[in-house]
This record gives C-alpha cells, sequence and structure tokens, in this order.
C-alpha cells in the first residue's frame, strides 16, 4: 500500500519547489498560474523533492518540469502516461505527476488515456488546456472551439492555420470522456483562479489512484478566442450539493456545453489500481532478498528445463 | 541416403519431419517425441515453420536427434511423418534415399516411390478403437471432450519404427494423463502399445532405424531461444518488462508474466508497443533495469523512444524476434530483415548498440551482454534474435550461474552529490553519473531536449556539438574494450580459402557447412558477429586479411549485413542472401564454399 512520500522533519513552502530554471512561457501565458498552483499543492502535501518525479511530453506546458526542484522526465510527444505507468509501478515509493497539453493528452497521447483509467496507478495528471497547439503556432487541437466550416464564415484565416475556412472536426470533452472511461478522479480547474485550482491538486495528489485534472490555461498568443475573459463567463464552480461519486449525475456536470463547471467532478475511490495489484500479485512468492537468492531461484526455473 | 545424413542404421543422427493440419497435433507429437529423444540423451534441435491461421493450413516441426553436438536442423529427412495429404504435398520433399514415410492411411494414400519405404498406418481407426474400449468407464460429459489418442499411436508407432524402448515412453503417458484417471491412462498406454505393434508387424524384422541411447553424466537443458532469452534478462536483473503481443515474441512476455513476479518484478501487457517501450523508459529511469520484446512492425512503431533513450541516456533492452516480409508480410516465418531497422532505424543521429544471438546457448549470454552494454553505456541495446532461433527446441548444457557478471549503472558519488550534481558531465569516456530519484541532491531532468551538462536545456552550435560527441563517445568506448570480444572465431585460424562473416541463428548452419568442407581440404573461416552496431572494424579487417574471399550469407533480400560490412570497411564481398521464410540449409552454404573455393583455385592456378 503506499501513501504520499512527504518530506520529514520539515514543512517545506511552495517556493522551496521551484529550480532555478525561469520559465520560458509568453508573457500572460495561463501556465504561470498553473504553476503556482503547483507549487502551493506540493508544499500543502509537504511533497519530498527527492521522492517525486513529474513527467511531461512535449508542448509550451510540458516544459513545466524544468522548473520545479523535483526530478523530472521530459520525454516525447504523446507518451506522458506509459512513462508515468512505468516509473509507479517500478517505484511504488515516488510520487509521480504527469504534465502537459491538450494536444499531447488528447490527440497524440489520446490512445493511452483509456488504459490509464482502467490501470488506475496512483498519478496525478495535468493537462494545461489551452484549445490550441501553442509551441507550433497556433494549429486546431481536439479541443479547440473553432467554428465548423458549414457556420463559421467569419472565420480569420490568418488565426487557424489549419482551419482557414472553418472547422471540419468537432472537439471532444476530456472530462466526460474521463468520466466515461471511469477514471477514478476527474476534475477541471482554471488558471486564472489559482486558489481554486491549488485545492483541486491537494485532493488529485491525495487521491490514489489516476486524477486527471483538466486545466484552462488560456494562450494570449495563439488563440485570442479562448482567454481569461472568455472563461470568466463561461465557468462556474461545480454545486456544493454534487455528489461526485455518483457517476451518471458526474457525467451529466462534466458533460454542460453551455457554461464549464470548475472542481472536483467525479471520483471512485475504491476503485482497484495496477499497482496494488502488482504486489499482491508479487505477494504469492516469497521474495528473493539477496544476490544468492535471485541465482537459487534462477537455477531452480532454469532446473525446470532439465 | 546424402552423405550428411550418417546412414540411419548407426542411427546416431536421425531427422524427422511432422507434417499435419495446423491445430491437429503435429506439434505436439514432434514435442513428446523431442522429450523421448532428450530422455534417450540425444542432442536436439528443431525448427518448426506456421501457417499464420490458428486453425487449417499445415504446420511443418522438424527434430533432429544425434549422438553428438547438433548445428542444423538437417539438410535431409530420414522419417517423414505425413498426417494429411496437403502436408504430404507441401513438405514431402527433401527425403534422403531410402527415407521412410509413415502416413494416416486413413486421410490418403501417397504415390508410389521405389526410392522410399511406406508405412501405412491407420492412424484415425486405431486410436477410435482405443477410446471405444473405455466408453464404458466414462461419464456423457467427460466421454464427449475426451479426444481419440491419435498423438499417442503416432508415439508407439515412432518408437517402434526408431527402435527405442517403449517405457520411457509409458512413463511419460502415466505423468502427462495422471490426473485424468485410469480409464484416461491405461487408453493411452494401450494406444502406445497399438501404434508400437502396427509398426512392428510391418517391419516384420526388418530395423531400418536403431537410436542408441547415450549416457549423459551432465545435467542438460531442452528450451528454445524465446525462453532461453526471458531467462537471460532474469539473469541479468531485469525485473520490469512491459510489451505487446505480437508474433514471434508474444512467448517472451508469456513467459514472464508467469515467472518474474516470482522474483519481485512486474509485467505489463501495454496497449501499443509505443506504451511498452515508454514504460521500460519510465522503470528504468527509475532504477528498475528494463525490456521489451517485439517484432519488426512493433519495432518501427518504437523508433521515436529509441532515440529518447539514446539522447536521454536511459538504459534499456529492447529484444526484436525477427520475422519474414513486410508490413504483415510472413509472420510466422523467419528473416533477418529488420537488421537496417535496428543500425538506422532513427530520426537524426543518437547512439545505441545492436547485438545479435546465435543459438539458443548463446541467447542466454548475449542476454545478460545486452543489459551489461545498456547499463554501462546508459543507452537502448537492441538484441537481435528471430523466428526460427526464438521457437527452436534444443538440448543445452545449463548456463554456468558462476560466470554470470554483472554490470550495473554509474551512479554519482557522495562528492559528485555534494558539489552539485551534474547528471550529463562530460567525461573521458562519455559515460556521466544517473542518479535514482530518491537519491538526495540528485534532482535532474531527463531530456530528450538538447541539453548542457546539467539537463538544462541549451541549443548553442557549441553546446550541441560537445554533447553529441559526449554521447557519441560512449560507443568509441565500447569498441575498446569490449569490440574484440563480441565476434567470435571458428574453423580455420590461419589463412583460409574462404572466410564467411555472418550473425544470428545462421551460427549452427554455417558451422556444419565449414566443418563438411574443412573435412574435404578446404580451408574455411567464420567470423561471427555478436555485436553489429558499434561495428567491430578492426576484428572484421584483420580476419578479412587472412581469407582469400569473403562470403556473408543472410536471410534479406537486399543484402543488409554485406551492405553494412561495405560501408564500414569497403571490402568486397559476396552476398549469399535469400528471404523466402525458411533459414538456409547448412547445404546451401556448403554448396557456395566449394564453388568459391574451386573459382580461387582456377584463378591461383592462372596467376
Amino acid at each position: 500500500m503506499t501513501s504520499l512520500a512527504v518530506a520529514e522533519g520539515r514543512q517545506l513552502a511552495p517556493k522551496d519547489y521551484k529550480s532555478d530554471l525561469p520559465p520560458i512561457w509568453c508573457p500572460g501565458c495561463g501556465d504561470f498560474g498553473v504553476l503556482s498552483a503547483l507549487y502551493k499543492a506540493m508544499s500543502v502535501c509537504n511533497l519530498d523533492p527527492d521522492r517525486t518525479v513529474i513527467v511531461s511530453g512535449i508542448g509550451c506546458s510540458s516544459r513545466l518540469p524544468g522548473f520545479v526542484a523535483t526530478y523530472g522526465f521530459h520525454g516525447v510527444h504523446g507518451r506522458v502516461l506509459p512513462v508515468a505507468t512505468g516509473i509507479k509501478c517500478a517505484r511504488p515509493d515516488l510520487n509521480v505527476i504527469g504534465v502537459g497539453g491538450d494536444g499531447d493528452g488528447y490527440s497524440i497521447g489520446g490512445g493511452h488515456l483509456p488504459h490509464a483509467a482502467r490501470r488506475n496507478p496512483d498519478i496525478t495528471y495535468l493537462v494545461m488546456n489551452n484549445n490550441t497547439y501553442g509551441l507550433t503556432k497556433g494549429q486546431v487541437s481536439p479541443t479547440s472551439m473553432v467554428p465548423l466550416a458549414s457556420v463559421g464564415a467569419r472565420i480569420d484565416p490568418k488565426r487557424w492555420k489549419t482551419t482557414p475556412y472553418g472547422n471540419t472536426e468537432t472537439s471532444i470533452n476530456p472530462v466526460a470522456l474521463a468520466v466515461a472511461m471511469d477514471c477514478s478522479f476527474v476534475a477541471r480547474g482554471f488558471s486564472y483562479k489559482p486558489n481554486q485550482l491549488a485545492e483541486i491538486l491537494v485532493e488529485a495528489i491525495r487521491h490514489r489512484g489516476f486524477a486527471l485534472v483538466d486545466v484552462f490555461s488560456p494562450c494570449p498568443t495563439f488563440n485570442q478566442d479562448q482567454t481569461d475573459e472568455f472563461y470568466r463567463h463561461r465557468t462556474f464552480d461545480v454545486p456544493a450539493d454534487h455528489d461526485p461519486t455518483d457517476r451518471s449525475a458526474a457525467f451529466a456536470l462534466a458533460s454542460r456545453e453551455d457554461a464549464y463547471p470548475l472542481g472536483i467532478l467525479y471520483r471512485h475511490p475504491e476503485k482497484p489500481n495496477i499497482v496494488d495489484e502488482q504486489e499482491f500479485l508479487r505477494k504469492r512468492w516469497k521474495h528473493p532478498e539477496g544476490e544468492d537468492d535471485h541465482l537459487a531461484l534462477l537455477e531452480e526455473l532454469l532446473g525446470r528445463f532439465t | 541416403m546424402t552423405e550428411e545424413t550418417a546412414a540411419s542404421v548407426t542411427g546416431t543422427d536421425l531427422v524427422i519431419r511432422f507434417v499435419g493440419e495446423s491445430g491437429g497435433g503435429t506439434v505436439t507429437l514432434g514435442d513428446v517425441m523431442v522429450e523421448m529423444f532428450t530422455q534417450l540423451g540425444l542432442d536436439i534441435y528443431t525448427f518448426q515453420t506456421f501457417p499464420a491461421e490458428i486453425k487449417g493450413g499445415t504446420v511443418m516441426y522438424q527434430l533432429r536427434a544425434k549422438s553428438g553436438v547438433t548445428l542444423s536442423p538437417g539438410d535431409s529427412v530420414d522419417i517423414l511423418v505425413a498426417l494429411n495429404r496437403e502436408g504430404f504435398s507441401l513438405f514431402g520433399d527433401g527425403l534422403s534415399d531410402h527415407a521412410i514415410l509413415l502416413y494416416n492411411s486413413d486421410e490418403f494414400t501417397p504415390p508410389p516411390d521405389a526410392a522410399r519405404v511406406d508405412i501405412p498406418l491407420p492412424i484415425t481407426a486405431l486410436a477410435r478403437e482405443e477410446k471405444e474400449a473405455i466408453r464404458h468407464e466414462l461419464e456423457g460429459e467427460i466421454l464427449k471432450r475426451l479426444p481419440p489418442p491419435v498423438n499417442t499411436v503416432g508415439l508407439g508407432a515412432l518408437m517402434a519404427l526408431v527402435g527405442a524402448p517403449l517405457e520411457p515412453a509409458e512413463t511419460y503417458l502415466r505423468k502427462v494423463f495422471g490426473r485424468k484417471g485410469d480409464a484416461v491412462v491405461r487408453m493411452n498406454v494401450n494406444a502406445l502399445h497399438t501404434g508400437a505393434r502396427h509398426v512392428a508387424e510391418q517391419l516384420n524384422g526388418r530395423q531400418f532405424v536403431q537410436v542408441h541411447p547415450v549416457a549423459h553424466k551432465a545435467r542438460r537443458l531442452m528450451v528454445t531461444g524465446n525462453q532461453m532469452l526471458s531467462m537471460g534478462a532474469i539473469a541479468a536483473g531485469m525485473r520490469f518488462y512491459a510489451g505487446y503481443p505480437i508474433t514471434p515474441a508474444s512467448e517472451i512476455m508469456e513467459f514472464l508474466a508467469r515467472e518474474l513476479p516470482a522474483f519481485g518484478g512486474t509485467v505489463i501487457q501495454a496497449e501499443d508497443e509505443i506504451a511498452a517501450l515508454g514504460m521500460c523508459l519510465g522503470a528504468s529511469y527509475a532504477g528498475t533495469k528494463a525490456m521489451t520484446a517485439t517484432s519488426g512492425p512493433g519495432l518501427s512503431l518504437m523508433v521515436e523512444q529509441i532515440n529518447l533513450a539514446g539522447q536521454a541516456e536511459i538504459p534499456v533492452v529492447i529484444a526484436d524476434v525477427q520475422r519474414g516480409g513486410a508490413s504483415t508480410g510472413l509472420p510466422t516465418k523467419t528473416s533477418q530483415g529488420d537488421l537496417n531497422l535496428a543500425i538506422y532505424g532513427m530520426h537524426n543521429e543518437s547512439p545505441r548498440v545492436v547485438l545479435a544471438c546465435s543459438s539458443v546457448e548463446d541467447t542466454f549470454w548475449t542476454t545478460v551482454e545486452a543489459f551489461n552494454l545498456a547499463e554501462e553505456f546508459q543507452c537502448p541495446v537492441l538484441l537481435l534474435s528471430d523466428q526460427s532461433l526464438a521457437t527452436r527446441r534444443s538440448t543445452v548444457p545449463p548456463p554456468d550461474l558462476t560466470k554470470l557478471r554483472l554490470t550495473n549503472r554509474r551512479i554519482p558519488t557522495t562528492e559528485e552529490l555534494a558539489g552539485g550534481y551534474v547528471r550529463y558531465r562530460d567525461t573521458p569516456d562519455g559515460v556521466s553519473p544517473m542518479a535514482v530519484p530518491g537519491t538526495p541532491k540528485g534532482v535532474y531532468t531527463s531530456t530528450g531536449i538538447e541539453h548542457d551538462e546539467s539537463g538544462d536545456p541549451a541549443y548553442s552550435p557549441e553546446i550541441a556539438t560537445k554533447m553529441k560527441a559526449k554521447r557519441f563517445r560512449k560507443l568509441d568506448a565500447l569498441l575498446e574494450r569490449h569490440g574484440r570480444r563480441l565476434v567470435r572465431l571458428w574453423g580455420e585460424h590461419g589463412t583460409a580459402d574462404v572466410g564467411i562473416i555472418a550473425y544470428g541463428s545462421l551460427e549452427g548452419v554455417i558451422r556444419e557447412a565449414t566443418e563438411r568442407a574443412a573435412g574435404e581440404g578446404i580451408r574455411v573461416a567464420h567470423l561471427q558477429l555478436r555485436l553489429l552496431h558499434p561495428f567491430p572494424r578492426e576484428p572484421v579487417l584483420d580476419f578479412a586479411q587472412r581469407c582469400r574471399v569473403l562470403l556473408v550469407p543472410e536471410l534479406t533480400w537486399s543484402g543488409q549485413l554485406a551492405n553494412w560490412i561495405k560501408v564500414n570497411t569497403n571490402l568486397d564481398v559476396v552476398s549469399l542472401r535469400k528471404d523466402d521464410g525458411l533459414p538456409f540449409l547448412s547445404r546451401d552454404i556448403y554448396n557456395r564454399i566449394v564453388t568459391l573455393a574451386e573459382k580461387n583455385l582456377v584463378r591461383s592456378s592462372r596467376s
């Protein structure tokens, strides 16, 4: 049974999680707010930096591990979840946090999402959703809200580079999708509400299982439509009487398209997870301890082929 | 009978080929005969070729039993066991003179051939009779599910045909069927004797083949290449495996799923090959030795992250059990067609190592080698096997575990941690200290983006050159430390009329061809490359100097190995290649050796 690896005998402040590397994001990028909220949440949980790994993919937001004074893994585009799963299963004693953008998590890496949900490793996955591809300078993403070609007569071709005449595809709703996948913790935050986001992240980090936190994190450089103003007017806090363990209610709430709920949408705390199951499986045998034990066990295995 | 399959009267070298419908018990019968011959102390070498379908299609299982070291599945067949007509028409060739055909006479009658001794066996009918005999003793459902003992009748027939005692077979049947109850055991034992009696009546005192038991003092293993690869990985300290099912590599994951948990390890069946390698990189980054195994199509999906492992300097082993054809191609057949992918499969350039397993015995040690090199040089190691080697069952001496030497990655010293840890420190051999998460003062970000020594992103031309040089310097160090050790020399040690350079599963057939040619006075040397990349240039050039002509046999269409040798050495080589899904026969190599030696004689007599 794993629990959080916390700093023993000392209380760390948010600034203690800052690395020496200054963030390279554009002025006004939503990711600054996400990073502050993450420092704060890590401090509240008092995570041990030496036993914490932040894994990312590729994209503006995926540069985040370098800005945190913990272990980091900045891999390839879209493979945050396999790498994080490998780390957590090999080393259940480590805190593992995955981060990335909407293109990384929902497009190129989208195929890994249902499998992370069904394996349910104790990983927090923070998606900085800016509804566009920022690092490649403004192409349509799976969460882009570009009007459809059939209704998009006034689309600005300079603004949406790969959908100059309007989108020919609809977007996906990642939180509704995650509830449908029975992802054991689903929440949504907004980078311009850093205190609420920090509280959500604390809950996500403490959750024992796979936690998806989708965060609206506007890109002021390449997305002039989904700005902080846009989200301020189209978001609302999850109602106090919402029961996150009620999956149908969670799905209905997550599926709202007129306005987007902020907060914890769904929880399935008792969902089995791969780390515990693997540990259970290993416990069927008396584990070899020293090198000699391993060799003796190997000799026995080889002996079965005589 | 051809000269290389010694006259079967002595019974010391026997090739049996089983053919029948896939899923119809052909493989089982072959496996049981392997058991029997192993118990008789003979050395075994098998070759199997399957259709791509689960049911239907024809499977061929060739088994060679020999009283000495067995290097190939044999060039010609002494006993053909044909369970259906299609099998006979597809695989009925390649028989030695006076070969015996044991066939299921309930299924078909072969056209007569005076060069053959035909023994019809109504195997279906005989098996049905045996089942009928115990019908009254069994319940309805059990009776319905109980197949007639077709394979056991076949087993008895074969044991009689090769003049082997029936007792070991009886013991075996009691062991296998014991838990199914007395009636089932009796049915099988009776079927065994029925099959034997039926053949004995037809032989009528003539014993065409006689096997001679060999007493072995030493313990021997009967294993496949895939099993040895799995056990080599466990021996090397691999405790994390992630993979995605693919023929012919799946058996590795299945084996490890059963065995690795007892060693405290983890096996995950990933959602695809990309995820499989991603998980392995995560696990290895976290300090656990990790492996994935796949075949060509899966390897091509892994290419991007192989570069990540090279760039971020993460040790990992990727086994590629090569199969035939491009795209889906010939998924159940053999090939060496992934050599280019293993060596060149990357965007831009990053360091990697390519090793090849050459026999079932060698697979254990080369797998250990793969992990040791991955750890020593903190880079991806591609470990090549192929279908014929992976599914080959072979009798081998058990690996001597006292010879096991394991390498672990260089971790930072206390001083290195205290003085501000530098993950990618530029060192004389390019190998930097790698901290395991959990190490105080060791935090760093592992990254595929170009970075300075500390791991921070950096893109100046100076840094880009310096860091790339640092990473590639590791390959120079590898060649210097291990290059000469990672080739094997066979055959002639002096000046040779013909020199053969090859790798992988061809080892055995080449050695057999070399020995045969040497017996006829042709001096043949054989250089077997265990290390393919970085290319062991010096040992290859030394070898080439003492050979009058170089022959490069390989199972590829375009001559990938021959090209790789030329690129690295500028040597002129004669390329011998085919890529039809089947391995070379020893005589394919032998014939080419003879032709080349004769040409040389002509040339030298003219000069």
